[in-house]
């Protein structure tokens, strides 16, 4: 165990001898130096996170993130060039983001022009404004608006290339003439034809624009695509002229473009109602422990010491390789013939015959020291063939018994094992 | 900077006051916020108040050498320069294998301008040389909440010697060398023995060793009848040069029962050189493999032996062939004399032998020589195992390796050197045997 005690006797410097006065050098760096040592490194985080701030600035101030086809959006997407122009032309236009404000725009006599592209208003508010609103331009119309303000106007896919003239009775559209390329279609069923909605630019058996009056009494223009509208297509074919035409036509324009709170909101009370208000501070004190814990276990102690290790090969390995490889080649032959070079080695000298004996000589006296037929004895010791495992381990245990039968025939007292060269008995 | 336990327990019990007063979100944030604070700004006031880990001295005592197994206490003593008091924990950065006891974390208070010390309990694992360049001072705070770390730099360095366990069969080897030399006054001249000196003759010397003109010498004149009859003594030979050649070649990596060849080797050569020192004859030792990795030359007794065993302790085996064709040169370097040349190596193939037995005929032409090799015990017990078809595979392929060492044997014989093999525990006291039956026959 590491034992630490405070020793009194240290400190008294006559006793200890030469005190070393300085400070140990530091091996680790100080929080200046590695900073400074980093410097290269703090100076690329510091140019990289000014930079994203710039860029961040900078497009927050070029591109406000809107809306598409918001009257304030100069991006290919919005449509400030219409706006604009429309207030060119004396048109009040004014952008709003709530169903308030487009019913009071509507309730002054406005044109009320929407675009809710992301589904957001229900049939009921549709219809709230319908019954309102005296002129409602529908860009991109969905299917509850079509429900509401046209029933029976359905819709009916994109148009292919551009759609046909104009051929019908509405003047804006009369004036543009043709509409550009991506125009989307309304189809128009019979009741609908009855109910006074007629159709310009035809494609197929769809219409890009539909006019007509809405069932609350609203006149109501359905156009199929934003195309006419965006900043990016609308110097195309007539788009313009369609687009000045069906929204100039009174004193006032509310640009409605439906926003997060027109969303219906009846919905089921959230988990932040149904949690009391501890839950989400401790959570976050959660993270903050785990990462203090992380600091405190993953501080190192130290820099790591390097070791070299010794290689470490286990001797035997050849040996059990070479077991091996006999096996998988089944060199039964082979693997018998070790056995037996090695017997007749220890029997010769168990024998006392010469190093240089012939194997003849040794199985002969083999075979006169055991009592067995030399005819046996050669056959193990030399002829025998093994044909399978089986003759192979039999043949061996034969090999063993052979030499046990000779050692117990020359020295019958000792066994194999009490030979120790001292001679002393355990 | 470190964080400590505490610290993160400081923070997880802000659990408490913002489950107490959070019934309302806003106000639990708030007590979030102002936990979080009230921790930092403790962490901060106990930071500033922990003593400069860097404004500390240190001085290490540390024995230089220990045998391995052994167990050595080294010792730090930190002297605190700064003017806070220091609550330091101490991590000594010693490799794994110096064995240090416990965690090697240390926790020591030393008041300002006052010393401290921390002792760690070393027993290395590994023989060779334990470095230790820096400890690391992690300095605490009066809270316990934040601490200062620095690295200090302490080098230290500790030599592991060999073990030299075969050392218990030295009193034993010592006494069969004084029966040897007890029989000293041999009267009886020949291979092997040198003249010691003339003595008066005793009832039951040999009558043929009475040296006639040293008793003329002796007779006095004055008083005719009354010389003195000398005899001439007899001892062993003394001053034989041996030279100890270990290879530490590839071979003397593989282990054998859990032990280096190696290491079996400097147990060996150990034996052998205390043997020989105490009959008196001058011990040599190279190391060597395709260079001089390690030679210890004229040294004698006691110094001997430390010499020795430092030589030996950072020589690792190294995974390289080894050039037996400069052993000769080697041999010549250090004598000029006949001697007895032991050759400490791994004579088991007739692939790997090759090199060496190339050599021997040089080496045996002018001295005599003993291969000595350690074998594996275990081929024995798995010749003699046939149980199943595997065991016979494995007992072919031991029977297989035993016929080959025994074929370098032979061949190593037929070039004129002496043979030794044995398991690595029998390996010492075999050579040593070796060396006694070579001594007293007088053929070294």
């Amino acid at each position: 165990m590491s034992a630490v005690r405070e020793d009194p006797a240290v400190p008294s410097a006559s006793e200890s001898g030469p005190v070393p006065a300085r400070a140990a050098r530091a091996v680790s760096p100080g929080v200046r130096a590695s900073l400074s040592r980093r410097r290269t490194w703090v100076v690329v985080a510091v140019a990289l996170l000014a930079g994203a701030l710039v860029l961040v600035a900078l497009q927050g101030a070029i591109r406000a993130p809107g809306p598409p086809l918001a009257a304030d959006d100069p991006a290919p997407g919005g449509a400030q060039a219409l706006a604009r122009v429309l207030e060119g032309r004396g048109v009040e236009v004014r952008q709003v983001r709530s169903l308030d404000a487009a019913l009071d725009e509507a309730r002054r006599g406005a044109t009320v022009f929407v675009h809710d592209g992301l589904g957001v208003l229900d049939r009921e508010r549709i219809g709230e404004l319908a019954s309102v609103a005296d002129a409602i331009v529908i860009a991109r119309p969905d299917f509850a608006a079509l429900e509401v303000l046209a029933p029976g106007v359905r819709l009916a896919g994109a148009a292919e290339g551009g759609p046909g003239p104009a051929a019908c009775a509405v003047p804006a559209a009369d004036r543009a003439g043709t509409l550009s390329d991506g125009q989307r279609l309304l189809a128009i069923d019979d009741d609908a034809a009855a109910a006074g909605f007629t159709g310009c630019f035809p494609s197929g058996d769809g219409f890009a624009v539909v006019a007509g009056t809405a069932p609350d009494g609203a006149e109501v223009a359905l156009v199929g695509a934003t195309t006419p509208f965006a900043n990016e297509t609308i110097d195309e074919a007539g788009n313009a002229a369609l687009a000045i035409g069906l929204l100039g036509e009174r004193e006032r324009l509310a640009w409605y473009l439906p926003g997060p709170g027109d969303a219906d909101a009846a919905g089921a009370p959230t988990l932040a109602e149904l949690t009391p208000g501890w839950v989400s501070p401790v959570l976050v004190l959660l993270v903050v422990v785990t990462i203090a814990a992380g600091a405190w276990r993953g501080r190192r102690f130290g820099p790591l010491v390097v070791e070299d290790l010794p290689v470490h090969v286990p001797a035997s390995e050849t040996g059990e390789g070479r077991a091996r490889l006999y096996a998988r080649s089944s060199a039964r032959l082979r693997s018998i013939d070790q056995l037996r070079i090695g017997t007749i080695r220890r029997l010769s000298a168990a024998l006392r015959l010469p190093r240089s004996a012939e194997v003849d000589a040794v199985v002969a006296s083999a075979a006169g020291a055991t009592g067995r037929p030399a005819a046996s004895v050669r056959a193990l010791l030399v002829d025998a063939v093994p044909r399978d495992d089986r003759e192979l381990v039999r043949l061996a245990r034969d090999l063993d018994g052979l030499e046990r039968a000779v050692h117990a025939a020359i020295a019958p007292d000792a066994s194999l094992e009490a030979t120790d060269p001292t001679g002393r008995r355990p | 900077m470190a964080l400590t336990g505490r610290f993160s327990l400081l923070v997880a019990l802000g659990v408490v006051p913002v489950v107490l007063l959070g019934a309302d979100a806003a106000i639990a944030w708030a007590t979030l916020l102002g936990w979080l604070l009230l921790a930092l700004a403790l962490g901060g006031i106990d930071l500033a108040l922990a003593a400069s880990p860097r404004r500390v001295a240190v001085e290490r005592d540390l024995p230089s050498r220990l045998r391995l197994g052994e167990t050595a206490r080294s010792e730090l003593v930190l002297r605190n320069l700064g003017r806070r008091m220091l609550r330091a924990e101490v991590r000594d950065g010693w490799p794994p294998s110096a064995g240090v006891h416990g965690r090697n974390r240390s926790r020591v208070d030393v008041p300002a301008g006052e010393g401290g010390r921390v002792t760690l309990a070393l027993t290395p694992t590994r023989r060779g040389d334990r470095v230790t360049e820096a400890i690391t001072v992690r300095s605490h705070g009066p809270l316990g909440l934040w601490a200062r770390q620095a690295t200090l730099a302490a080098p230290g360095r500790l030599r592991v010697l060999p073990p030299f366990h075969s050392r218990a069969h030295l009193p034993s080897r010592l006494t069969r060398l004084r029966e040897l030399e007890g029989r000293t006054p041999i009267l009886v001249r020949g291979q092997g023995t040198e003249f010691d000196s003339l003595r008066e003759y005793v009832r039951g010397d040999d009558v043929r060793s009475i040296d006639w003109r040293a008793t003329a010498r002796r007779a006095d004149p004055e008083s005719p009848g009354a010389a003195k009859l000398m005899v001439r003594t007899w001892r062993p030979e003394r001053d034989r040069r041996i030279v100890i050649v270990v290879d530490t070649s590839r071979t003397a990596a593989a282990r054998i029962a859990d032990e280096p060849r190696l290491d079996t080797a400097y147990e060996a050569a150990l034996l052998l050189a205390a043997l020989a020192t105490h009959a008196g004859d001058r011990v040599d030792l190279l190391l060597w493999d395709r260079r001089r990795r390690g030679r210890v030359h004229g040294a004698s007794g006691a110094d001997l032996l430390a010499r020795m065993v430092d030589t030996m302790a950072d020589v690792e085996a190294e995974l390289i062939e080894a050039d037996w064709a400069g052993v000769p040169a080697q041999v010549r370097s250090v004598t000029s004399r006949r001697a007895l040349v032991v050759l400490l190596t791994a004579a088991d193939s007739p692939g790997s032998a090759r090199g060496l037995l190339s050599v021997l005929p040089q080496l045996t032409a002018r001295h005599r020589v003993i291969v000595a090799s350690v074998t594996d015990p275990t081929l024995g017990a798995a010749v003699s195992r046939r149980d199943e078809l595997a065991d016979v595979y494995a007992a072919a392929a031991a029977e297989r390796t035993r016929l080959d060492g025994d074929r370098v044997a032979a061949a190593a014989r037929r070039l004129g050197a002496t043979t030794v093999a044995a398991g690595p525990a029998d390996l010492p006291p075999a050579l040593a045997d070796r060396y006694l039956e070579l001594k007293a026959a007088g053929q070294l």
